[in-house]
C-alpha cells in the first residue's frame, strides 16, 4: 500500500465515522469540479488532495477562516494581532481555525497554498480578506503564488459562507484607489458584482447571488469590530444586522462627533486652532484643524484602541476619517474624500481641477467656526434638529456632471492607464493633459469662495447631496 | 553533514559558482563576496571539530558562501534533490514575496527574489500636501508606521528649515522606540521563531523537566502544565488552524529532521510564543497612548507632536517601558540563546550559523535623535562598513549623492528608463508588468528578465545589506558601549568570542536584532525620564509652526527592518515629488545592471534544499531579513510624463 492509499483509506474512514460514503464524497468532489469549471473525470484526483489533509481534520470545533492578504499593509494583521477580548492565542487555537494567513500560518509556498485549496473545498470556512484587490496590468499588478489576486478572490469566495473584508482598503480600495489609483484598486465588493455581472464568478451557495458580505471599515480595521463579527457568527450563529454598506449596523451608525468626549468644547465654541497652542493643552475640540468626526461614522470614542489605551482625538490628533469608505460608489475613498486631512474641507474640485490655496485653506477653518456658532449650525450638528451634520461629502458639481465626478476620474485614469499599457511604446498622454488643466484652472478663482461659504448656509435640504455616503446613508 | 564532504568537479563547479554570479559570462562584479578579503575567523565554533577538518582540507571544495574563510563547506550530494524550488508565498512576513531557486544536488545553484504587488504610493501623494504625506505614507506599512511618519516628517522638517523641540524630539523617539520593541518581539517569537520551534511537538513535553529546563537557562516560567492542557486539547480537536500546511517534518540533507528542540523546549517557546503576543501588544499600547492607534498613528507631524505630555500619560508610559525592559532581559534574551544554542549543538559548523551568508555589506541611516540631530550621534548612529570593502572597513559617514536605483530587472518601462543606475531625487520611473515573469513551474526567469516590482538599490554601487545587524555593526564600529558589550556577550555565550563575522548568517541577523531589542528596551525608560525631567524643568514645547511652505529634503531614518529614505520636493504647500526607498528594498533587491545579486538572493546561493517544496533553510535565512515586502515596491512620477499614463490625472495640476 503506498502512502496515498494509506492516506486515502484513513480518510474513507473518517468519511464513514461521518455517515459520509465514499461515492457521496466523490459526487460532491465532482460539484466542486463542475464549479471550478474542471472536467468531472479530475474528481478522483480532488479526493485524493483532499485526503492527504494538510488542514487536519475537516470539520471539529473551530470554524475554518482564510485569511487573504492582498494589496495591503498588514496592519489589520497587525491591529488584529492587539486584540485581548479574547487575545489571539484563544481566537487561532480555540475560536476558529486560521488554515491560511501569510503572516501568521506556519506553513509557506506549496503547503500552505494546499491548505487554503483544501479549506476551501470542504467549505464552511469565512474568508476575511484584507487589502485592496489590483486590477492594474489585468490583475497582474497583484500576484501571489503564480496567480493573479482577482482570480484568487473569486475562487476563496465562490463557496465562503461568508467574507469579511476588513479595513477601508478591503472595502473599497482604500488609500490605494485614491487619484490617480496607479495599480487599479478596487474594493473585494465591487470587484465581486463586477465579476458576477460578467459571469466570472458563481457562487455555491446560490446561483447569481454574491456571498454574505460583512464591510468593516477603518484604518486600520479595529480589532474588537473584527471579534464581535466572529462572535455573532460563531456564537450565535447569525450575521450582525447591516446597513446599505453591509457595515455592521450597530458599530459604524453613529457619527464619531456623538460620542467625542471633546464635544463639550464644541458646544461651548472652544476650538484649537493652532498645534502647539494653549488651546490644545487645554484639550480643546479639534474642529478647526480639520477633524472628519463630524462626518465620520465609527465608535472610535467608545471602542477606542490598542487595548482601549487611547484613540485619536484623544491623543491629539484631529479625525481624518478613515472610517469613510463606500463599496457602492468608486472613488469614495477617505483619503480623496477627505484630503488634505488638516483643512475643514476637502481639496475644491471642479471636474478635473482640485485646488485649495494655501492662505484660504490657513483661514477658513476659523472663519468657518465662528459662522458656525453664529448660526447655531453647532445645534444642527449635534442631530437634534432634524436631518444631521451638513457635510458635504459628495460635491453638487460632482452630481450635476456625473461623468466628471471623482470616479469617473478615476475610472478615466484607469481607463487611460490600460491603454497606455497597450501603446505603451508611443504614446503621448501628457501633450493632452495640460491644456484642459490651464483651461479650467481659470475658474477656479471663484470656485473657493463658493465651496467654503456652503456648509455655514446649507440648509436641511442640502442634505440630498450626500445620499451616497457612508457616514450620510442611514440617517433616514 | 561529515558525510557530505566529497564533491565531484562537476558539483564544485556548481558550488564555486554561488560565490558570485552564478554565470561567469554574466560578469562578477565588486559587489560579489571575495573570498581572499574575509577577515580572519576562528575554528573554535566547531565543537567537535568535523567541521574544521573539512575546512583544513586542501581538496575541499571552494566555499560556497566565503565570507568567513573558516566557513565550513556546503557541498552538494549524489542523490540529493534537483530542479526548481519555490517559495510563494513567503509566510510570516509582511507583504507578498516569491522565491525562485534552481537547486543542483541538493543546493541552490541560483535563487531570483521577487516582489508581486504593485501600488504606487508616489503616485499618491503627487500634488497633497506634506501634512497628508505623513497619514498617507505611513500606510505604506502597517508593521513600521511610525518610522515612515518620522521619515516623512524629517523631509518635511529639512523642506522648511524646522528645528523640533526637545519633548518633541523625545517623544518621537519613545513612539519609535515602541514600534521597534512591537516589531522585534513579533518577529522573533510570532514570525520567526516557527521555523524553529515545533508547537506540535511540544505535546510530549515533560512538564517538571520543563520547568528545569527553564531555569536552567535562566528564562522565566509560565504555566506550562495549563499550555500543554491547552496543546492536547487543540490536538484532539484535529484542525491544525495556523500549524496547517506546516514545515515540521522537513529535513537536513543527511535526513536528520529540520527542527531539533526537545519537547521542553518547544513548550518553553510556545509558552513565551502566546506571552510574545501579549508584549508585542503592551508595546504597541505605548505607540497607541502617544499615537492614538497603532497600526497608523496620528500625532507626529512636520514641527513636532500633537500629544500633548500630561502626568497621567507619562506614568502609563513609564510602566510599559519598565514590564517591556524587564521582559526582554529576563526572557527574550535567554530564549534566543537557548535556541541558538540547541541548533548549534546538534548542528556544529554546519547548521544555520553559517548559512545565509551575504556580501557583508552595511547601511544604517541612524535612528533615534539626540540633542544634535546628527545622524552619526544618533543612539543608533548612521554609518556604512563593510566586512570586505576596502572603503568601508571603517565605519563612513553615508553620503546621500551616492545612492542609486536601477530598474533593469524589474517591472518598469524601458522606453522612459533603461536601467542606468540614478539618485532617486532624479528618478524616472515607469511600471510595466512583464509577461515574462509569469513562467510554467519548474521553469525560471531567462536570463536578462525583468521579474520583480523591486527596484535595484545600490550604494557607492554596490549591494547594502540593511536591518537590525547593520545597524548594530555601524553601532560597534562607532563604540556606542552597550552594543559593543551586547555583540561581545552575545558571541561569548554561542562559543566564538571575538568572532565578530559570523555575524554575517541567519543565525547572526537574528541574534542581533534581538540584541537591539535589549538596547531599546533600556533606552526606552531612559528616554521616558529625560522626558519627565524636561517637563519638570518647564520645556512644555512640542510643536513649531513654520510659515515657509518650499524646499525640498531628505528623511534618512530606520525602520525596524532597516534604511528608510524620503524625500519630498514641495512648492507652495504642495508636494511636487516624493520618492521612497524602503530597507527591505535593499535586501529584496534584483540583479543589478552589472548582474550582480541583491543581499537576500546572494543568502539563498548555497543553501541546503532536502525537499523542493519544503525548503525550510531557505525560509530561514529569507526571516532572518524580516522582509516587509508591500513596502519595497514603489514608482515615482514619471518625469518625462510619457511612458505611464496615469499622470495624466487631476492630481497633475501644477
Amino acid at each position: 500500500m503506498t502512502k496515498e492509499e494509506a492516506c486515502a483509506s484513513r480518510f474513507d474512514a473518517m468519511l464513514a465515522e461521518r455517515g459520509v460514503t465514499r461515492r457521496r464524497f466523490l459526487e460532491f468532489c465532482g460539484a466542486i469540479a463542475v464549479t471550478l469549471g474542471l472536467s468531472e473525470a479530475l474528481a478522483p484526483s480532488i479526493h485524493q488532495a483532499i485526503a492527504q489533509t494538510v488542514i487536519g481534520k475537516a470539520e471539529g470545533a473551530l470554524t475554518p477562516v482564510v485569511w487573504l492578504e492582498l494589496a495591503s499593509c498588514t496592519g489589520c494583521t497587525e491591529s488584529f494581532a492587539q486584540v485581548d477580548t479574547p487575545d489571539i492565542a484563544t481566537v487561532v487555537l480555540e475560536l476558529i481555525s486560521l488554515t491560511y494567513s501569510e503572516t501568521l500560518s506556519a506553513g509557506a509556498g506549496f503547503s500552505l497554498e494546499e491548505a487554503k485549496e483544501q479549506t476551501i473545498q470542504n467549505g464552511g470556512y469565512i474568508a476575511v480578506i484584507e487589502g485592496a484587490l489590483m486590477e492594474g496590468w489585468d490583475g497582474n499588478a497583484l500576484r501571489i503564488a503564480n496567480e493573479k489576486g482577482t482570480e484568487i478572490v473569486a475562487h476563496t469566495c465562490s463557496n465562503a459562507l461568508a467574507v469579511v473584508c476588513l479595513g477601508s482598503c478591503a472595502v473599497d480600495g482604500g488609500w490605494q484607489a485614491a487619484v490617480p489609483n496607479p495599480g487599479g484598486a478596487i474594493g473585494i465588493e465591487p470587484f465581486l458584482r463586477k465579476a458576477l455581472a460578467a459571469g466570472e464568478f458563481s457562487y455555491v451557495g446560490g446561483e447569481g447571488d454574491l456571498p454574505p458580505i460583512i464591510n468593516i471599515p477603518t484604518c486600520p480595521a479595529n480589532p474588537e469590530h473584527l471579534v464581535a463579527i466572529l462572535v455573532d457568527v460563531l456564537l450565535l450563529g447569525r450575521l450582525p444586522d447591516l446597513n446599505e454598506y453591509h457595515m455592521p449596523s450597530l458599530i459604524f451608525g453613529e457619527y464619531i462627533h456623538d460620542n467625542c468626549p471633546r464635544r463639550g468644547h464644541f458646544e461651548n465654541g472652544e476650538f484649537v486652532y493652532q498645534f502647539g497652542s494653549e488651546e490644545e493643552k487645554k484639550g480643546y475640540c479639534l474642529y478647526a484643524m480639520g477633524c472628519k468626526g463630524p462626518q465620520t461614522k465609527t465608535n472610535c470614542p467608545v471602542v477606542r484602541w490598542n487595548r482601549r489605551v487611547s484613540w485619536c482625538v484623544e491623543s491629539g490628533a484631529p479625525c481624518v476619517g478613515c472610517a469613510q469608505a463606500n463599496p457602492n460608489k468608486e472613488g469614495f475613498n477617505w483619503v480623496d474624500l477627505n484630503s488634505p486631512f488638516l483643512n475643514r474641507f476637502k481639496n475644491l474640485r471642479v471636474g478635473d481641477i482640485i485646488v485649495q490655496p494655501a492662505a484660504l485653506a490657513a483661514t477658513v477653518g476659523a472663519v468657518v467656526v465662528v459662522a458656525l456658532v453664529v448660526h447655531g449650525f453647532g445645534m444642527k450638528a449635534t442631530g437634534r434638529t432634524k436631518g444631521g451634520a451638513d457635510f458635504e461629502l459628495e460635491r453638487a458639481w460632482d452630481q450635476k456632471h456625473p461623468d466628471q465626478a471623482i470616479g469617473a476620474a478615476a475610472a478615466a485614469a484607469q481607463a487611460a492607464k490600460v491603454q497606455g499599457v497597450e501603446n505603451a511604446a508611443g504614446a503621448e498622454p501628457d501633450a493632452d493633459a495640460t491644456a484642459p488643466t490651464d483651461a479650467a484652472a481659470t475658474t477656479d478663482a471663484t470656485a473657493p469662495t463658493t465651496d467654503a461659504t456652503a456648509p455655514t448656509e446649507s440648509t436641511p435640504t442640502d442634505t440630498n447631496s450626500t445620499e451616497d455616503s457612508p457616514t450620510e446613508g442611514g440617517e433616514e | 553533514m561529515a558525510e557530505t564532504t566529497t564533491v565531484s568537479p562537476e558539483q564544485e563547479g556548481t558550488a564555486a559558482g554561488t560565490s558570485g554570479a552564478p554565470d561567469a559570462s554574466e560578469g562578477t562584479a565588486s559587489g560579489a563576496p571575495d573570498a581572499q578579503g574575509a577577515p580572519d575567523a576562528t575554528t573554535d565554533i566547531v565543537p567537535d571539530g568535523e567541521g574544521a577538518e573539512a575546512v583544513g582540507d586542501p581538496s575541499a571544495p571552494q566555499q560556497v558562501v566565503p565570507i568567513s574563510g573558516e566557513a565550513p563547506a556546503l557541498v552538494g550530494i549524489s542523490g540529493g534533490p534537483t530542479g526548481s524550488s519555490i517559495i510563494d508565498p513567503v509566510n510570516r512576513i509582511e507583504g507578498h514575496l516569491r522565491i525562485d531557486m534552481e537547486v543542483a544536488d541538493g543546493i541552490v545553484s541560483d535563487v531570483w527574489v521577487s516582489g508581486g504587488l504593485f501600488r504606487g504610493m508616489e503616485l499618491v501623494l503627487q500634488d497633497r500636501r506634506p501634512t497628508d504625506a505623513v497619514y498617507i505614507s505611513q500606510r505604506i506599512c502597517g508593521v513600521c508606521p511610525v518610522s515612515h511618519a518620522h521619515a516623512s516628517c524629517i523631509a518635511a522638517e529639512k523642506s522648511f528649515g524646522i528645528t523640533l523641540p526637545t519633548s518633541a524630539r523625545i517623544i518621537r523617539n519613545i513612539i519609535e522606540g515602541a514600534q521597534f520593541l512591537h516589531s522585534h518581539i513579533l518577529w522573533f517569537y510570532n514570525l520567526a521563531a516557527l521555523d524553529y520551534v515545533n508547537p506540535l511537538n511540544a505535546l510530549s513535553a515533560d512538564i517538571t523537566e520543563t520547568v528545569k529546563l527553564a531555569n536552567a537557562a535562566g528564562t522565566t516560567e509560565a504555566d506550562f502544565a495549563n499550555l500543554a492542557k491547552r496543546l492536547a486539547a487543540f490536538a484532539e480537536n484535529g484542525q491544525l488552524s495556523l500549524f496547517s500546511g506546516n514545515w515540521f517534518d522537513s529535513k537536513e540533507l543527511d535526513g536528520t529532521p529540520a527542527y531539533k528542540l526537545p519537547p521542553e523546549l518547544d513548550l518553553i517557546a510556545t509558552a513565551h510564543y502566546i506571552e510574545a503576543l501579549e508584549m508585542q501588544a503592551t508595546a504597541s499600547e505605548i505607540s497607541g497612548l502617544i499615537g492614538g492607534k497603532m497600526p497608523h498613528i496620528m500625532t507626529s507631524l512636520p514641527g513636532g507632536t500633537t500629544w500633548v505630555p500630561t502626568e497621567e500619560k507619562l506614568d502609563d508610559l513609564l510602566f510599559r517601558a519598565k514590564k517591556l525592559q524587564a521582559w526582554v532581559a529576563n526572557t527574550m534574551l535567554p530564549d534566543t540563546l537557548a535556541i541558538a544554542s540547541a541548533y548549534l549543538a546538534a548542528d556544529g559548523a554546519a547548521g544555520d550559523f553559517f548559512l545565509g551568508q551575504t556580501a557583508g555589506n552595511y547601511i544604517a541611516w541612524g535612528v533615534f535623535d539626540d540633542p544634535s540631530f546628527e545622524p552619526s550621534a544618533r543612539y543608533l548612529p548612521g554609518g556604512v562598513w563593510s566586512f570586505n570593502e576596502p572603503a568601508y572597513q571603517q565605519v563612513q559617514d553615508w553620503d546621500e549623492t551616492l545612492i542609486t536605483e536601477s530598474t533593469i530587472h524589474s517591472f518598469y518601462d524601458e522606453s522612459a528608463d533603461d536601467g542606468t543606475p540614478i539618485n532617486p531625487r532624479d528618478g524616472i520611473t515607469a511600471p510595466l508588468f512583464r509577461d515574462e515573469y509569469i513562467v510554467a513551474n519548474g521553469q525560471h526567469p531567462a536570463p536578462g528578465a525583468r521579474y520583480t516590482w523591486d527596484k535595484a538599490p545600490r550604494y557607492d554601487g554596490l549591494p547594502f545589506e540593511a536591518g537590525g545587524l547593520s545597524r548594530l555593526l555601524v553601532a560597534y564600529n562607532r563604540g556606542v558601549p552597550e552594543i559593543v558589550e551586547g555583540i561581545d556577550s552575545l558571541l561569548a555565550a554561542l562559543g566564538v568570542p571575538g568572532n565578530l563575522a559570523v555575524l554575517n548568517s541567519t543565525l547572526g541577523r537574528t541574534g542581533a536584532r534581538n540584541v537591539e531589542t535589549k538596547y531599546i528596551a533600556d533606552k526606552m525608560v531612559e528616554w521616558t525620564e529625560e522626558l519627565i525631567e524636561a517637563i519638570k524643568g518647564g520645556d512644555t514645547s512640542t510643536f513649531v509652526e513654520t510659515t515657509n511652505h518650499t524646499g525640498e529634503g531628505a528623511g534618512l531614518w530606520e525602520a525596524p527592518r532597516g534604511a528608510l529614505y524620503h524625500y519630498m520636493k514641495v512648492k507652495d504647500d504642495r508636494i511636487e515629488k516624493y520618492q521612497i526607498i524602503i530597507p527591505s528594498t535593499w535586501n529584496i533587491s534584483p540583479r543589478d545592471g552589472n548582474n550582480v545579486y541583491g543581499p537576500m538572493e546572494q543568502s539563498l546561493l548555497g543553501i541546503p534544499i532536502e525537499d523542493v517544496e519544503k525548503p525550510i533553510h531557505a525560509l530561514r535565512s529569507v526571516h532572518s531579513f524580516d522582509p516587509c515586502v508591500a513596502c519595497a515596491v514603489h514608482v515615482v512620477e514619471p518625469k518625462t510624463g510619457r511612458e505611464f499614463s496615469t499622470v495624466t490625472s487631476p492630481w497633475g495640476v501644477k
